[in-house]
């Protein structure tokens, strides 16, 4: 069996591919740092999964994430577009859900955007531990358990969910994670750190491959990652390693 | 353009200095006019600005680095590798790895504009780490402002502290963040005498393979000098001849053009292709462009070979049209970095530079004889013996060193003790940082092992160190902390200089690192002024008093004087950077309390020595009686509790600084979310509460372990107490709920900054 | 030729930067402030005819949170 080939995509300004790279690495996965400009129509078929990791891609200049984002559309628009239509997985950890938002792959295709990540209601970049419940499965979360509670962190300055069609993302099962505190409820800030509506920390396509969001599972791949490792005796994994492993099981039986 | 040095008296030399902005003195001046007699000609401007940078306090350390030699830079340490001649120091990490450790000051351009100001000061800090080659994985910023509250008439040209608070924290944020460096130390402190100066520090810790080492100097003649990164511009020009002046009131309108402006975006890309270069092998040296622009990076890193250098500022790629040679040469635009390439691997450097889409432009070539030559438009602008350059004047300037007379103040004990340590919770220089922290990204990178907070989810305490584990492939952690005390040193510089490397090595030993290096940031006042100088010479006595004893060394760092204005000097701030090494980070302690019915310790005892405390603070008193640091019991005592944590005694670990044992352990029960019930001896009350003593922790230990961490710690560590749950009691006199020593400790920054 | 493109919050939508700067107005004390809206607005100067409405709806603004007006001049 061939391991999974999996593609980075980078620009200046994305900052979390090493922590993503190794994150797949070391689940046996092939995984490649690409810059931008070096992907074509043609290459990106080489991948089984395309990664969009964190950072400040072009410094968020404008909107975070919508530089990155009119660039992919002016070159791979369609090309992407086929590639989520033949199911391969699509993922954007907290800068590239920005980017799968402005670039109108999430909520889901469209010409517009159909959501946007605002700024925090804080108004303040906000680098916590948060606890997300999963709710709904999609190609990232196989490995996980709806209802169950996970301690992935997040970093950043907009994050606040928004969508003129939040309700029909809810019947239609798309939000995957959403913000709780301990007791597993959805509470208010800090422990939704954004102010999104929902609670929501992740989403997902109406086909469930192209998946976005806010916190980093790969700064909770290993225990030592954890906010309050010290207070347990666990030697498990973190987290956040259960996402890349979902993924790498999808795409291995596309 | 020619300047007529030749042909000026004393006043006319004074005159030119000024006018010029080179900042040079009448004797520097002397020394030039002497130089180009010899030459029979005049200096052109270029060559007057170039020895304007490279004399500069800032670049040269003529005044500091006679007394540093000579008393901080004696000590040997094994793991040293690269101590002081480069931008950073280099320590050995593991067998195949070295850590790199830089420390800088950023403050006149923060107070005049802390935003970029500060967020250049983090891009000047990385470019030192990355230009010997390292990845850089932490970030760290020591902060010092004027009181928040501050409310009298500022001098003119002076912002308020919470401007300028907010606009650094901001600089720091926004710039780091978006660079993708996690930081996850620093310090923030309040002091009256920060009013008219504000102190802004930078540290970087980065990671090297041994292999990957590169230095600051040349291979050979013939190598190319590749000028990789942003454009050069007008901003910037003079950055280090004003950093080595005091502030004045017009400072603001003279001096904007030194602050730099700087791009995030356009540095993270450099560093990769920097690195990626260097990892092939490609270059012979690489050095950033910091202080002095090109001007101090080409001839330094020629001199350094021992070969000279030939440069046209033609190829020189620039942000706007018109700019004179000078302010080109000058220039200390950011993101910008020097390469020298023999000649073989030009285009390949190219090629990776361009995969980033990061400009780079060859500029000139290494020359056998010790001269630096440029041109500019066909014409020679600069010729001058590298000798005569980089070799800056050293002075040995005249110093007074104070007496000091001890002052006791007389204070009745308090009638409330519940309400000294409330208000000690909720003063600036003891509570909740959260405010400052949380808008660090602190765990970018993914190896933030120990983070700036400990904590059960849901509650939080400070940390005394971050841990990063820099190799995915190995369980040995480096673990970070900076640290002073400006109002100890104050009182006394001596006592106070030592107290700080203590606490550094106390916060450091806190999460099972063993300290393995030093780096300082030495704050001061004007130098010329005797007294100034005395401060300094003391401050270096007292560091190197506690890091020789603890076999520790000071592998870089920076020394910036003239923070000073027509209202005075700040406190002297010798700004200590301290990282250990944690053998296996998988054995880290926190300082959170960890659960019910285990024992309390206190490792040391307290004194009455409350002199700066921040008791005597509340309390509006004042006493000059600062702890004096024993550097054997500190040694002693870090070895007995390091082998207790790797023996598994320890569940958590706090050292006792500001505010005493009474802060110590209310931070600690506040990350755990746990109470404690303790005794201390009731003779003297205050003194056991409330006194910041050196050399001490407070240890949680497991239970079941009582017995063996008696036996190693010996009379060093006495039981008083143990965790429980919901209240603070400490003897009969302190009964708080946990709810309320929160509030107290948490609330005051958020109230201030909004 | 040259456009000016001022990006603003739709109405409604919560402008939390607007919201903290008034706070911190207030606690400078000018307690007058009433509200603060931020925008952006973008100068861009150009040497032929450009779509500058198709910069906006490309990149400068996210039709969910934003409005925008465009001056020619």
């Amino acid at each position: 069996m061939s391991p999974i080939k999996v593609c980075i995509l980078r620009i200046e300004g994305t900052n979390c591919e090493q922590e993503t790279f190794d994150a797949f690495l070391e689940l046996g996965a092939h995984p490649e740092m690409i810059h931008l400009k070096e992907l074509t129509p043609e290459t990106l078929l080489e991948y089984q999964c395309l990664m969009i990791p964190g950072g400040f891609s072009s410094g968020d200049y404008v909107r975070a994430g919508a530089i990155f984002a009119a660039r992919m559309k002016s070159r791979l628009f369609s090309a992407l577009k086929k590639y989520v239509e033949h199911g391969y997985p699509v993922g954007g950890i907290c800068n590239g859900f920005q980017v799968l938002v402005e670039l109108g792959f999430l909520p889901r295709l469209s010409d517009h955007p159909e959501a946007c990540l605002a700024t925090n209601d804080s108004a303040r970049f906000e680098c916590r531990p948060t606890l997300l419940k999963l709710e709904n499965h999609c190609a990232f979360t196989q490995k996980m358990d709806i209802g169950s509670i996970y301690e992935i962190p997040s970093a950043h300055a907009e994050g606040k969910f928004v969508s003129p069609y939040i309700e029909e993302l809810m019947e239609n099962g798309q939000a995957i994670f959403r913000y709780v505190n301990p007791q597993g409820e959805y509470a208010g800030y800090p422990w939704n750190p954004n102010g999104s509506q929902y609670s929501i920390a992740g989403v997902t396509n109406e086909q469930g491959n192209v998946f976005g969001m806010m916190p980093h599972p790969e700064r909770a791949f290993h225990i030592y990652q954890n906010q309050e490792w010290t207070r347990h005796s666990s030697t498990a994994g973190g987290h956040g390693r259960l996402v890349f492993e979902s993924v790498i099981e999808y795409a291995r039986r596309l | 353009m020619d300047v007529p040095v030749l042909t000026s008296n004393e006043e006319e030399l004074k005159e030119i200095s000024r006018a010029t902005g080179v900042g040079l003195e009448l004797q520097e001046m002397q020394q030039v006019k002497e130089y180009f007699q010899r030459k029979k000609r005049n200096p052109t401007d270029v060559e007057l600005q170039a020895l304007g940078q490279a004399w500069s306090e800032h670049c040269s350390y003529k005044t500091s680095m006679p007394i540093l030699k000579e008393v901080l830079l004696t000590i040997e340490a094994s793991q040293n590798m690269v101590v002081v001649e480069e931008d950073a120091g280099v320590v050995t990490f593991d067998e195949d790895h070295a850590y790199v450790i830089a420390f800088e000051s950023h403050n006149h351009p923060s107070a005049i504009e802390p935003y970029g100001g500060a967020a250049t000061g983090i891009g000047g800090i990385l470019r030192d780490v990355v230009c010997m080659g390292a990845q850089p994985v932490a970030l760290i910023d020591p902060l010092f402002f004027g009181p928040l509250d501050y409310a009298d008439s500022l001098p003119r040209g002076v912002k308020h502290p919470k401007f300028l608070f907010s606009g650094v924290v901001a600089g720091i944020r926004d710039y780091g963040n978006r660079v993708g460096i996690p930081t996850v130390a620093g310090q923030v402190c309040f002091h009256p005498g920060y009013v008219s100066n504000c102190i802004v520090n930078v540290g970087c810790i980065g990671i090297v393979k041994k292999e990957d080492i590169i230095h600051s100097r040349v291979g050979a003649p013939g190598d190319y000098f590749v000028l990789a990164g942003g454009r050069t511009g007008r901003d910037g020009i003079h950055g280090v001849t004003f950093a080595s002046a005091e502030l004045h009131e017009n400072s603001e309108h003279e001096s904007r053009s030194a602050v730099q402006v700087g791009d995030p975006i356009l540095k993270e890309p450099l560093i990769h292709a920097c690195l990626e270069a260097n990892g092939k092998k490609l270059l012979s040296g690489m050095k950033d462009l910091g202080g002095g622009g090109l001007s101090c990076a080409v001839g330094e890193m020629a001199y350094a070979a021992g070969y000279g250098a030939e440069v046209t500022l033609d190829t020189v790629p620039l942000k706007e049209t018109g700019m004179e040679s000078w302010e080109i040469w000058v220039s200390e635009s950011q993101e910008r970095m020097m390469l020298s390439v023999p000649v073989e691997n030009v285009d390949e450097v190219k090629s990776i530079f361009d995969g980033w889409d990061v400009p780079c432009t060859v500029i000139g070539r290494v020359i056998p004889e010790k001269v630096l030559r440029i041109t500019h438009k066909g014409k020679k602008i600069l010729e001058m013996e590298l000798d005569f350059l980089t070799k800056s004047p050293r002075y040995r300037r005249p110093y007074t060193v104070r007496t000091i007379h001890p002052v006791v103040p007389e204070l009745e004990p308090p009638t409330n003790y519940n309400e000294v340590l409330l208000e000690l919770l909720s003063s600036p220089n003891i509570c909740s940082r959260e405010w400052v922290i949380r808008q660090y990204d602190h765990e970018v990178r993914g190896s933030t092992v120990i983070k700036p907070l400990n904590g059960k989810i849901g509650y939080y305490t400070h940390g005394d160190a971050a841990i990063m584990r820099p190799l995915r492939s190995s369980y040995q952690g480096l673990a970070i902390t900076a640290d002073v005390n400006p109002r100890w040193v104050e009182l006394d510089p001596y006592w106070g200089a030592a107290a700080t490397v203590d606490e550094v090595c106390r916060n450091l030993v806190s999460v099972g690192a063993v300290p393995h290096s030093l780096a300082d940031c030495l704050n001061f006042g004007n130098p010329e002024k005797p007294e100034r100088l005395g401060d300094f010479f003391q401050v270096a006595e007292g560091l190197h008093l506690v890091a020789s004893a603890m076999n520790i060394s000071f592998v870089s760092g920076n020394v910036s004087f003239y923070n000073e204005s027509h209202s005075g000097a700040i406190p002297p701030t010798p700004t200590i950077l301290g990282v250990g090494i944690v053998r296996d980070l998988r054995c880290a302690v926190t300082a959170d309390l960890k659960a019910s019915g285990n024992s309390l310790y206190q490792v040391g005892t307290a004194q009455e020595e409350m002199g700066g405390s921040e008791y005597y603070q509340v309390r509006h008193v004042t006493g000059n009686q600062i702890p004096q640091t024993s550097p054997g019991v500190l040694r002693r005592r870090t070895s007995a509790l390091l082998a207790a944590i790797e023996k598994g005694c320890v569940a958590s670990c706090h050292d006792i600084s500001h505010g005493g044992l009474g802060v110590c352990l209310s931070e600690m029960a506040l990350g755990g979310n746990h109470g404690v019930s303790v005794t201390v001896d009731d003779r003297n009350l205050e003194t056991a509460l409330f006194s910041e003593s050196p050399s001490r922790w407070v240890v949680e230990v497991v239970r079941g372990k009582e017995d063996e961490f008696e036996h190693v710690l010996g009379e060093d560590a006495h039981r008083i107490g143990a965790v429980t749950d919901g209240f603070l009691t400490i003897n009969p006199v302190i009964n708080l709920p946990l709810d309320q020593v929160r509030a107290a400790w948490e609330d005051t920054l958020w109230r201030m900054m909004g | 030729m040259k456009a000016e493109i001022k990006v603003e919050l739709k109405e409604g939508v919560f402008d939390p930067e607007g919201e903290n700067i008034k706070k911190a107005l207030h606690l400078l004390g000018f307690s007058g402030v009433q509200n603060v809206k931020l925008a952006k607005v973008y100068t861009i100067e150009m040497d032929k005819e450009e779509n500058v409405q198709e910069m906006c709806t490309k990149l400068l603004t996210n039709p969910v949170i934003h409005m925008y007006d465009i001056r020619k001049g």
